[in-house]
Parts: structure tokens; C-alpha cells; sequence
């Protein structure tokens, strides 16, 4: 089993929450995953723009070359997607969001429906399952984990995959290590 | 008296985004032309102090953007972190436009939750976020398809100038089809059976020598 963590926590200090995704891999090495974290920070990820080049002229590869290409290859043969980092302004880091749009290449740009509801269909056979880790800013209620928890379900679906957990740093890494195993 | 607007499209100037916007700039223009006007690109601006004083200068500020991966493109939430509640003008009014690809707005409703969140979050006036589905093409669309809404975006105009609000109702008028149904439904299962629904990117990858390869798997192991 495999697992990419992609962490989009700004900071590169020797942070709580950075601390927590180290021992939330060192766990999950023990109990026997290969476990890959991309640190976004320290990567040249190119913000999307928009082109569709990666739909209508190199398929499935995008048209800017930079370090997002290492994490498509990764992130499409994991069999778990993990985005960490701590809420901003109420959501995860835009230095994650630049990361996520640019997945795109893993999907089609063909229409089915799911649920009578349009999305775009696979390119590849198999998409890892998806789970959020996020750390409370000092404001942060339930409203605002309902409203991130939501658009990362939607998100799941848009990738053909679920949103099996969103947990916050605050949940023990030894449990959320357990929780990945066992589903 | 200043109305600012944000296009926070990553394709700039030549977004579906920019169409949405001007129209409601055009409304607004025809009812009080004495409004100071201010219009800026986020791709193309790397000051993001310049919008930070939008913030803080505006009486109307409207940020449109496309939805990305169900929520905003990066670059916009690049912007929303630059920004610090205490400099903002307190009685700013907020609004928001998305505008998405598939045909039913419903795919934006989750980002319109986090925006009226966020104007909160902010301390401003939030004056809503005007949701509209089925956008991507537009320029390829037929007149008589985008005539329709687009008119509707001048009329969102011209209710905010008259009222300083984005009318509910023209907001309720812009965000149908919330759901796909009926005859809608029945029309959309057709195209996808038949193939029509994607002859948009067909001929675009007919058109880049790319047809061929449409179903690669580049990172196959």
C-alpha cells in the first residue's frame, strides 16, 4: 500500500503541524506503507492557468513544466491522497489549492453523469482514496470544518474517489494512523 | 464614490470571467455613471498590495473567478490571505461572482458557503455571490444560448447600482439550472450517449493534432 501526503503548510519553522505529519508517516512506514510527503513549500508548482493544454493537446500531461509532474505520477498510483495544512483565512493553504488545480491531468475532460449530476469520467483505472488533515486557526468552529470538510467531498467526487476522513491535528496521530489501515 | 472589480480568472484578459464582469460593469455604468471605476487582473498584477488597497478604498468591491477543482482557483486564495480584517473599510460591500463548466450550478453552492463565510470572517457588508453554471464555451456558444444570462449579468448591474445588493431574485434566475432535470435531464443523456457533449473537446483535439492520444495514461506504472 502506498500513500502520498501533500503538505501545503506554508511554514517551514519547526511547526506543530509539521511535526505532526512526520510522525504521522513515521507511524505509517512502521505498520508497513510507503509513505511519500511532498513538502509544497520547498517545490516549484507553477499555478494552473487555465489553457486545457493537458485536455486537447498533450493529454493527460500539462503543458508547464515544473515539480507537479512528480506529484501527479505519485498521487495517481497511491492507493491514499492526503492533503495537510493548517486553515487559512478559513480554508487550506492556497500554496495546497495551486497543487490541487493542477490534478487535473488525471482526469478526462468527457462528461458522465453520477447521481444525474455532470462530472468528468477516469483516465486512469484506479484513484486514491482521499483524506484532510487541517489545523485550526484560533477563530475556526464548526461552520468553517463543515464548509472545508464539503468542498473537499465535492472535490473527491469531481477525482472518482471519496473523502474517507478530515480530521484536524488535534486527533491522535496513533488513531488517524489506525483509521487509514483499517478501511 | 468607487466600484472595484476583481477578475480573479487565471486566464486574464481572455477568461469567460472577464465577459461575466464587464456586462455587470456595463449595467451598472447605465444607471450611475458617477461611480469611479477600478478593474484589475489578478494573473496579471504580482502587486498584491494594489488589491489589498481595493479593500481598503472600495465602497463596491465584486470578485468574479471560475470554480476550480470546487473551490476557488489558488490565485484567489493567494489574495484572500493577503488580506488583514483590520485595514479593510468596515462598511465595504462584498460580492462574488462563480461561474463553473458543467451545465448545473449546483457544483458552486459549496464554494458560495465558504464566501459568505469569509465575508463575515472579514468584517465586511456581503452583498452575495451570484452563482452561474454552464459558462465554459462561451465563446463558442450561440448567441441566442448566452444573450439570455448575459443579460441577466447587466441586470445584476444595474440592481446593484439602484440598491447597492445583488437582487435575489436576478441571483435565483442566474443560478438555474441548480440541478439537472426533466426534459434537461433527458437532453444531457443524450448528448453524453450520442458523443455530442463532447464535441467541444473533440474539435479542439482534432484541431491540436491530439485526437489520437485523448485516452493517455502518461504516469501509467
Amino acid at each position: 500500500m502506498t500513500i502520498t501526503i501533500l503538505n501545503g503548510n506554508p511554514d517551514n519553522g519547526s511547526s506543530y503541524f509539521n511535526s505532526y505529519i512526520t510522525d504521522l508517516q513515521s507511524l505509517l512506514k512502521l505498520k508497513g506503507f510507503a509513505v511519500r510527503t511532498f513538502n509544497l513549500r520547498e517545490m516549484d508548482i507553477k499555478s494552473c492557468t487555465g489553457c486545457w493544454g493537458c485536455w486537447v493537446k498533450t493529454p493527460g500531461e500539462c503543458t508547464i513544466p515544473d515539480d507537479s509532474i512528480e506529484v501527479r505520477r505519485a498521487v495517481i498510483n497511491s492507493d491514499w491522497l492526503i492533503f495537510a495544512s493548517p486553515l487559512i483565512m478559513g480554508f487550506t493553504s492556497a500554496l495546497l489549492k495551486i497543487m490541487q488545480d493542477k490534478i487535473i491531468p488525471l482526469v478526462h475532460p468527457y462528461i458522465e453523469l453520477v447521481d444525474n449530476e455532470c462530472h468528468h469520467i477516469k483516465r486512469y483505472d484506479n484513484y486514491p482514496k482521499i483524506g484532510l488533515i487541517y489545523g485550526k486557526e484560533p477563530d475556526t468552529d464548526m461552520e468553517d470544518i463543515r464548509i472545508v470538510t464539503d468542498i473537499y467531498k465535492r472535490m473527491a467526487l469531481n477525482f472518482k474517489s471519496e473523502l474517507i476522513f478530515a480530521e484536524s491535528i488535534e486527533f491522535e496521530p496513533e488513531k488517524l494512523a489506525n483509521e487509514v489501515i483499517h478501511h | 464614490m468607487k466600484l472595484s472589480i476583481i477578475n480573479g480568472s487565471p486566464r486574464g484578459k481572455s477568461s469567460n470571467t472577464r465577459i461575466i464582469l464587464e456586462k455587470i460593469q456595463e449595467g451598472f455604468s447605465s444607471v450611475d455613471s458617477t461611480f469611479e471605476l477600478e478593474e484589475a487582473y489578478l494573473k496579471s498584477e504580482k502587486d498584491i498590495a494594489r488589491f489589498r488597497k481595493m479593500f481598503e478604498t472600495a465602497d463596491i468591491l465584486i470578485i468574479g473567478f471560475p470554480l476550480y477543482t470546487d473551490a476557488m482557483p489558488g490565485i484567489v486564495k493567494q489574495l484572500f490571505e493577503a488580506l488583514d480584517p483590520k485595514t479593510i473599510k468596515k462598511d465595504l460591500r462584498l460580492g462574488f461572482i462563480v461561474q463553473s463548466g458543467f451545465s448545473e450550478s449546483y457544483h458552486s453552492e459549496f464554494i458560495q458557503s465558504y464566501l459568505a463565510k469569509l465575508s463575515r470572517r472579514l468584517g465586511v457588508e456581503y452583498i452575495g455571490t451570484a452563482i452561474k453554471g454552464g459558462v465554459e464555451g462561451i465563446k463558442v456558444q450561440p448567441k441566442w444560448m448566452t444573450k439570455k444570462y448575459l443579460s441577466l449579468f447587466y441586470d445584476l448591474g444595474q440592481q446593484l447600482a439602484l440598491d447597492w445588493e445583488f437582487d435575489e431574485n436576478t441571483m435565483e434566475r442566474l443560478a438555474q439550472p441548480k440541478y439537472l432535470a426533466g426534459s434537461r435531464l433527458m437532453l444531457t443523456k443524450f448528448f453524453i450517449k450520442t458523443g455530442l457533449a463532447n464535441f467541444y473537446w473533440n474539435s479542439q483535439l482534432k484541431e491540436n493534432k491530439a485526437f489520437n492520444k485523448r485516452y493517455a495514461k502518461p504516469y501509467s506504472e
